[in-house]
């Protein structure tokens, strides 16, 4: 079962790039490292939004969850944020079994994640 | 009752062809789709410990894979002859601590203890075997 990986990279602002990384198919012992490797060199310090939309995910083991933990243990240490989008029935309840990693926020589609970044947008123009 | 018999190298690759020689049999006995999934999930998460842990990714070594479909339940033992290891009682991860400072490698059999009714370890000579039941709904 392989594991597709496209990541798009959208410029914001000169300090402000959104991560999009669509995974496909299934993320476990075999395949886990292909994804480790490709995250590694996208992840620079323009990245403030990570987007993980697994649309197409079908399976995720803990080895997958396990590259989500670190990649989230990462950007969090520059106060970034990382979001889940589109999740299957199946991969939802693997997330909510192990807590969904408490901190990271989980999204139901892209459709919240935009009400969400709709939200925080008008946060800033108030400036709170 | 319906079995498969599968010896595959220690491998992520070969843990993932057993996955999917699972998904295949359980389809063809017409097992729920939903039980498919936990035990595939199960099935990973085992023989990856094994194939990570025992033996410490030595392809020259294999683990067994045996299935079984009895109707009511949904039988897989795995067999490896690797040192002696009980994965039901190694520690159970701390979900409420820091989720940055917990070691996640315990959450694989925290997963299997969701999706699995009944697990059992035993050392038979030089090999673990661990026996997991999974429930099935009446067809």
């Amino acid at each position: 079962m392989p594991l597709d990986i496209k990541i798009k990279r959208q410029v914001d602002s000169p300090r402000h790039t959104t991560l999009t990384v669509e995974l496909g198919g299934s993320l476990d012992t075999a395949t886990a490292p292909q994804l480790e490797a490709q995250l590694t060199p996208a992840l620079d310090a323009q990245v403030k939004d990570l987007i993980f939309d697994l649309a197409k995910l079908t399976f995720i083991s803990s080895a997958g969850l396990r590259v989500f933990a670190a990649t989230r243990k990462f950007l969090k240490q520059q106060g970034e944020q990382v979001s889940f989008v589109n999740l299957q029935p199946q991969i939802q309840e693997v997330f909510e079994i192990v807590k969904a990693l408490p901190g990271v926020s989980v999204f139901g589609s892209i459709a919240e994640f935009d009400s969400y970044l709709a939200a925080r947008q008008r946060k800033v123009v108030e400036g709170e | 009752m319906k079995e498969s018999v599968l010896e595959l190298p220690a491998t992520p690759e070969d843990v993932m062809r057993g996955v999917e020689h699972l998904e295949q049999f359980c389809t063809e006995q017409q097992v729920p789709r939903k039980a498919i999934q936990g035990l595939m999930l199960a099935v990973e998460e085992m023989a990856s410990n094994v194939v990570n842990h025992a033996y410490q990714r030595d392809a020259q070594q294999t683990f067994r894979l045996t299935l079984q479909h009895h109707g009511d339940r949904f039988v897989v033992e795995l067999r490896d002859h690797g040192p002696a290891f009980d994965p039901l009682h190694a520690a159970a991860p701390d979900l409420e601590s820091d989720p940055d400072e917990r070691d996640i490698g315990g959450l694989g059999i925290h997963l299997v203890r969701h999706y699995i009714e009944d697990l059992r370890y035993a050392r038979e000579g030089n090999e673990n075997v661990l026996l997991m039941t999974k429930l099935l709904p009446p067809a």
